[in-house]
Parts: structure tokens; C-alpha cells; sequence
């Protein structure tokens, strides 16, 4: 692996996850973080040099969402900017290509979803293709229903393993003030919340939510006087997979396995098990076995420890969430996550997810110490 | 930019109302096998695939690029879609280009496509948004004021728009891929209706089904590809907010910043004599006296003396859009591409009847949103 350009994340800051912002437009849930994440680096728009956006017109409701938020963005003068219909986790490594190429050294990326605009269901039907798969009505729910299914076939996980997955995770989310679910559930009471595509209960899935994230991110050399511990990348790395869930064996996630691979090759690591804690974008439990599997980490190991935050199940903001899971990262590694922190934690991965079924996966590996010198 | 990067490949698809033989992903297909051809390589060979589209409302499907995945070939490779407005094809390029700067890719497939027979456009391009009253109207709509303010500012004439249909509509005669190709003269603008005052119907880009890919490529894969590379000089992408009290709508500075980025990064001082052709984002013909000071080529006021003096004709000084541009082909999320693709022919030699005699130096450029999206680039037959 050749040297690249050490990269830190300097400040993050995001909106608590709520089911509906009743009195806030997608700008006015994106203007508060942005101004949060570049007050804690303590510098004014004009520092950052490039910035870009992640949003789906979909989500909003309207074509050309991404375009109001330039007003809020602080787009005055004009901005070196791109955006990218996908998910904050995807633009902050766009963002960290253009700082390999040598184009920028700060970038400011955000991302929002206003889902209370729609039935997040119906919409996302619509990303499945236009002539057999949207057209028998499958929503994300339906397809992780039948990913789940394929797993359970696949391994023997029974409804229990799924139970116990989702109120590890309500329990680790009552420790975070950013979730929308804080309520502990046993994986007992879990097991009695009724079908809502079999095999997966409403008890496992994420209720509908919104939220507003921005990121910053800083090269060496800039990094350091933007934050006090900034959390360098270590590696990265994301691929896709055909859509057609007939054409891939959706009880694995082949491209989270060969990003986890490539991305913990480029932090020069063998194991993602040497990692301190994993933030999975996984919006089922079934999904997170899955990334655990592909990742090559046992789900029931004390280490690293899995969704510290809470994950998806307690918030699942479309277009935020994997954003959310490099934040987290950020703030576990720089000693900001309250009573979530992994006590000692040094190194970080973090998810992010596409479309139905896991089909695209990146994987991030983050870490307290520079990854090159 | 770290390393050189060059354009290996480009494929384009015949442009027209209604590919109805093909679907979106055939459509896509379809330019991506071209590109992969001309550049003499195959999908194997393709280590990540940018792909850009305009709204996904203009065909009704949320992330297209999910379905599309397999059809581009970006199975089990890294894929980012790009959204940036009007300037989409434009931007996303630079994107791709940006991949194979880093160092961290050697050959990327970029691709931008639009189906618009798919949905309809006037209809995707008018949200209706809380507390603003729709206008129903689409771009035309919105960018008929734009047109009206430097008509009042320039002392532009009435005929000007008409004009510069008329040699839009010429130059699209030698392109045999573009999609309105048939003879039009200044009586048949002068006499088709008014659409949205100044611009008339024969002054309106047309809706086209339409895609095209592009190969960028590192030097190393460049010098051994089968054909003359176009090297990439400079590419910028940037953007400014809509609610700025004094923002210049006519002229916008994001357009100004980024034109000065991709000359100071080319080595380019003077762009009226350093250029020697020109493909830029015009949907409306008065935007070509518009952008021709915008972008710099000559001083404000100056644009439409220009084109009154025929120097931006096939053959002239400046050659403007020898493709016959947007308002002879415009499937809105290719459109970009298209104009960054045929630079890139142009120095490469290979622009066919519409080659630009001795064209070494050019520029692609596109624009968006409410004129507040600007991606372009500098293309070079030399290193």
C-alpha cells in the first residue's frame, strides 16, 4: 500500500433523530449542525475549502432538494461543491479522495432527509427497478424480510437471535441523547411485538425518523488546529452489488466483505476484530449478523464492542444514518460519547449503507494515531 | 491534481425523442459499450464507474443508479452518483477525473444519462413547494426572466436569440448524433410561438432520450490505449446560494470563480485567443451571448456582438458548441457530458464533420439549478 495523505474527521455534529421536525424545513434542520460542527472547530465557513452534500430528491418530496441547502450551506461566495444522491458516509469519501488528489485540504460534508415528508416505504419502493421488482410491490421492509428469511434458512438463527440482537441494541441506546428510541426492551418482550413482515417484528425494525449530520473533515497539517483530538482515517473502501435480489446471495453481503477487506488492508490491519468498537449501518438485526459475518466479527464477542450508539434500531434517519456511524466513531476515538464511551478505544469502524439489502456497503477504519508518517 | 489524467474513451448514443427500443439500462448500456470500445478496454478493466443524472422524478425511479448497477458494470466496484442540477454530466466527469488524480484509481467509467420519455419534464421541473406558489412553468419558465434582465442590461437585439438558434441548428447538421438536425431558418424562429417571453419554441432545447460514458485514465493507461488521449487540464466544480440580496443571476460570480479556476490551472490568460472551441450549456439560445461573457471571452455587454459578427460560427474565430449543443440535444442529465465528451473529441481529432479545424485546446461547460451550478473543463491534444 502506497502512503496516502493522512485525513482526520475535526467535528461533527448532528440533530437528534425524531419521527417528524413539525415546525423545521430540510434547511432549517441542516443550518443548526452545520453552524454546531463549525463552531466546535471554531473557524467560520470561510476556512473550508470544499464542500458536498448527500440528500435524495425522493426523500424530500421535490426534485432539486440539495439545491435549497446551498442557501444554508454558507454558499457565499461561490464554493468549490458537489452532491451526491446517496448517503453522508459516501460524500465524506469524496471528500477524502479530492484530499488525496491534492484539490482541498477541509471539506464540510453534510446530509439530510426530511422522511416525514412521505411513507418512507412507498418511496423507497420506487428505488427498485422499474419493471419487475417495484412493480410487485416490495418495499425495504418486504426485501429485509426475505433477506432475513434467506439468513435464518442459511445458518439456523431462530427469532431469539434476532431478539437478543435488537435489545442489545435498546439497551445501548438509552445512553445516547441523539436516539429516537431510548426505552430498554428484553428480548422477550421483543419476541411478543407482532409480525410486521414475518419473519421480522416491529420490535426489530427502526421506526420512521429524521435527522440533519455534518461532518468535518481536515488533511494533516490543518487537522490539528481544528481540533484538539482529531480521528484519522486509516482506511476505506465501498462497493456495490447488483440490485436484483435474485442475482446475489442476499443472506451474505459480498460487498461489505470486499470493502472490509480492501479498507482494513489500507489501515494495515488483518483483523477487523482488532478494532474497539464496529458502527453498523444495519437497519435489522438480521442486517447486522450479516455485517458481522461479512466483517469477519462474532457478533457475540465482548470485542469490539457493536453499535455502542444504539444503531439504526434506534434511529434510522434515511441518508443520515451511516454519517451518523463515522460521528459516532469520532466521538468515541476523541473522547466525546458521554456514558456510551468504550472505555480505552483507539480504533473504529464505521458503516454505511445503500438500497435494499445491504446492495452497497462502505466501510471505514478510523483511528486516534496518524495512519502514515 | 495530483497526476495527469486523460479521457481514453467516449461513447454516445444516437440522441432522440423516444427510444422506445431500449430501457433505461439499455439505454445506458448502450453508451457504456461504446465508450469501453473506443478506448480498448473492457469492463474488467474499470476499477470504479461514476454515474450522473438529473432529477430522478424525470423517470420515476428513486436512485436509478441501484437498478442500473449491474447494467453499467459497477458490480462489486466502488460507485458514487453525482446529482448537481443541470450541470450534472459536467460535474460528474470532474468527479471521475478526481479518482484517477488521487492516485487511488488508474481507469474510471463515468456515465450520464437521461430517459425523458420515460415521465415528463415540465412536470419534474415544477415542485410544488410549501409557502412559494408554483409557477408550472419549468426551466423555461425560470430562466425567461434571466434572458429579459440581460436583454435590458446589453441592449441585446431581438434577433440574436433566433440567430444563435439558427447556427445551433446548422452545426447539429454535421453531428450525426445530435437529436434535431433538420434545416431551420431565422423566419421559422421568428414564427413559432412565444413559450415564455424572449424565448420562443424554436429557441428551447428539445427532450431527449440520450446517454454517454466516458473512460479517464491515468497517463501510463493513456500512452498505451489505442488512440490519442485528451488530457485534462483543470476541472472544477462550483456553486453559490439562490437567496444572496445582489446576487447576479445574469452573470453569475460562481460561473466567473470557476471559469477562472480551470484557466489559471490550464495556463490559460487570454480565453478568446488560448481556446480554440467551445461546448457550453446552453438550453435557451439567449444563455449563448450570456456565457460568452461569463465565462470571460469577451467584456460584459460584448456577448451578443459576438454572435451578431458570426465569429462563434463553425469555421470562425471561437466555434461555439460545433455539436449543435443543448438546444439541439438535451437528455438534461447527459447534457453535461455531452459537452465535456465533445471537447474532448475536438482534441482529440475525432469530432467528425464538426471537427474544429486545429483544435488543440478546449472548453466543456455546464450550469444548473437557478444559474447556481457550474462544472467545467479544460481538454488538451497535449500533456
Amino acid at each position: 500500500m502506497t502512503t496516502l495523505r493522512n485525513v482526520a474527521v475535526v467535528g461533527f455534529a448532528q440533530l437528534p433523530i425524531v419521527a417528524r421536525n413539525e415546525h423545521r424545513m430540510a434547511t432549517e434542520m441542516l443550518y443548526p449542525v452545520i453552524c454546531q460542527a463549525l463552531g466546535e472547530c471554531g473557524v467560520e465557513r470561510d476556512s473550508i475549502d470544499f464542500q458536498i452534500a448527500g440528500s435524495t430528491d425522493y426523500m424530500d418530496g421535490r426534485p432539486f432538494g440539495f439545491v435549497s441547502a446551498l442557501d444554508v450551506m454558507g454558499s457565499w461566495p461561490a464554493r468549490q461543491d458537489l452532491h451526491l444522491e446517496m448517503d453522508g458516509a459516501f460524500c465524506a469519501y469524496y471528500a477524502w479522495v479530492r484530499m488525496q488528489a491534492g484539490d482541498c485540504d477541509t471539506a464540510l460534508v453534510v446530509a439530510h432527509g426530511k422522511t416525514s415528508e412521505g411513507e418512507p416505504d412507498r418511496v423507497l419502493n420506487l428505488q427498485l427497478d422499474p419493471y419487475y421488482q417495484a412493480a410487485i410491490g416490495l418495499d425495504p421492509t418486504s426485501t429485509a424480510a426475505l433477506q432475513a428469511s434467506a439468513y435464518m434458512t442459511r445458518t439456523g438463527a431462530a427469532d431469539r437471535d434476532l431478539a437478543a440482537v435488537a435489545a442489545r441494541n435498546c439497551a445501548a441506546g438509552m445512553r445516547n441523547p441523539d436516539n429516537q428510541v431510548r426505552t430498554a426492551a428484553a428480548a422477550d418482550e421483543l419476541m411478543k411485538t407482532p409480525w410486521k413482515v414475518a419473519p421480522l417484528r416491529t420490535g426489530y425494525l427502526p421506526p420512521v425518523g429524521e435527522s440533519a449530520t455534518c461532518l468535518i473533515l481536515a488533511a494533516e497539517g490543518k487537522a490539528e488546529k481544528l481540533c484538539d483530538r482529531p480521528v484519522w482515517m486509516h482506511g476505506v473502501d465501498h462497493r456495490t452489488e447488483m440490485q436484483a435480489l435474485g442475482a446475489r446471495d442476499i443472506s451474505r453481503s459480498a460487498s461489505a466483505q470486499l470493502a472490509a477487506q480492501k479498507a482494513l488492508a489500507m489501515a494495515g490491519m488483518k483483523d477487523a476484530a482488532a478494532t474497539d468498537l464496529v458502527e453498523l449501518s444495519a437497519a435489522t438485526p438480521v442486517e447486522e449478523l450479516i455485517l458481522c459475518e461479512a466483517l469477519g466479527l462474532n457478533a457475540k464477542a465482548s470485542q469490539p464492542v457493536i453499535n455502542p450508539s444504539g444503531g439504526p434500531l434506534c434511529g434510522h434517519p434515511i441518508m443520515s444514518t451511516g454519517l451518523i456511524r463515522m460521528g459516532e466513531a469520532f466521538r468515541q476515538l476523541s473522547g466525546c460519547a458521554g456514558t456510551r464511551a468504550v472505555p480505552g478505544a483507539r480504533r473504529a469502524i464505521a458503516h454505511g449503507t445503500q438500497g435494499h439489502c445491504l446492495q452497497h456497503n462502505i466501510v471505514w477504519v478510523l483511528g486516534t494515531e496518524r495512519r502514515w508518517t | 491534481m495530483k497526476r495527469p489524467v486523460a479521457v481514453v474513451g467516449v461513447g454516445q448514443t444516437h440522441h432522440t425523442s423516444r427510444r422506445a427500443d431500449v430501457n433505461i439500462a439499455g439505454l445506458v448500456r448502450e453508451a457504456v459499450d461504446l465508450a469501453l470500445k473506443d478506448a480498448g478496454l473492457e469492463h474488467k478493466d474499470i476499477d470504479a464507474v461514476i454515474i450522473g443524472k438529473a432529477p430522478d422524478m424525470l423517470e420515476g425511479v428513486a436512485q436509478p443508479e441501484q437498478f442500473l448497477a449491474g447494467a453499467i458494470g459497477a458490480h462489486m466496484k466502488p460507485l458514487l452518483r453525482v446529482h448537481t442540477a443541470g450541470s450534472v454530466g459536467a460535474s460528474t466527469a470532474i468527479t471521475a477525473v478526481t479518482h484517477v488524480a488521487s492516485g487511488l484509481y488508474d481507469r474510471v467509467l463515468t456515465i450520464a444519462f437521461e430517459k425523458q420519455s420515460e415521465g415528463n419534464a415540465m412536470w419534474a421541473l415544477s415542485p410544488n413547494m410549501p409557502f412559494t406558489p408554483p409557477l408550472v412553468a419549468g426551466a423555461g419558465g425560470f430562466f425567461a426572466p434571466y434572458c429579459r434582465a440581460y436583454i435590458a442590461r446589453t441592449k441585446c437585439p431581438p434577433h440574436i436569440g433566433p440567430i444563435t438558434a439558427v447556427n445551433a441548428r446548422e452545426n447539429a447538421g454535421r453531428n450525426e448524433y445530435a437529436h434535431l438536425r433538420e434545416p431551420m431558418t431565422f423566419e421559422d424562429v421568428m414564427s413559432s410561438p412565444v413559450l415564455w417571453d424572449p424565448i420562443r419554441y424554436l429557441e428551447t432545447c428539445p427532450s431527449s432520450d440520450g446517454a454517454i460514458a466516458l473512460v479517464v485514465a491515468s497517463e501510463e493507461t493513456a500512452k498505451r490505449g489505442p488512440r490519442k488521449p485528451a488530457w485534462v487540464k483543470s476541472g472544477y466544480s462550483y456553486a453559490e446560494a439562490m437567496w444572496v440580496p445582489g446576487r447576479d443571476q445574469v452573470s453569475p460570480s460562481a460561473g466567473r470563480i470557476c471559469s477562472k479556476a480551470v484557466y489559471d490551472k490550464a495556463g490559460i490568460t487570454n480565453p478568446w485567443k488560448e481556446i480554440h472551441t467551445a461546448e457550453i450549456y446552453v438550453p435557451f439560445a439567449w444563455f449563448e451571448a450570456m456565457w460568452l461573457e461569463n465565462l470571460g471571452f469577451c467584456d460584459e455587454g460584448e456577448g451578443w456582438k459576438i454572435i451578431d459578427r458570426g465569429e462563434q460560427k463553425f469555421g470562425a474565430h471561437l466555434p461555439i458548441n460545433p455539436s449543435g449543443g443543448v438546444l439541439c440535444t438535451n437528455p438534461i442529465g447527459a447534457s453535461g457530458m455531452l459537452r465535456l465528451g465533445e471537447a474532448a473529441l475536438q482534441v482529440m481529432g475525432r469530432a467528425g464533420a464538426h471537427q474544429v479545424e486545429g483544435a488543440k485546446t478546449a472548453l466543456g461547460h455546464a450550469y444548473g439549478g437557478g444559474a447556481q451550478y457550474f462544472a467545467m473543463w479544460i481538454v488538451s491534444s497535449e500533456l
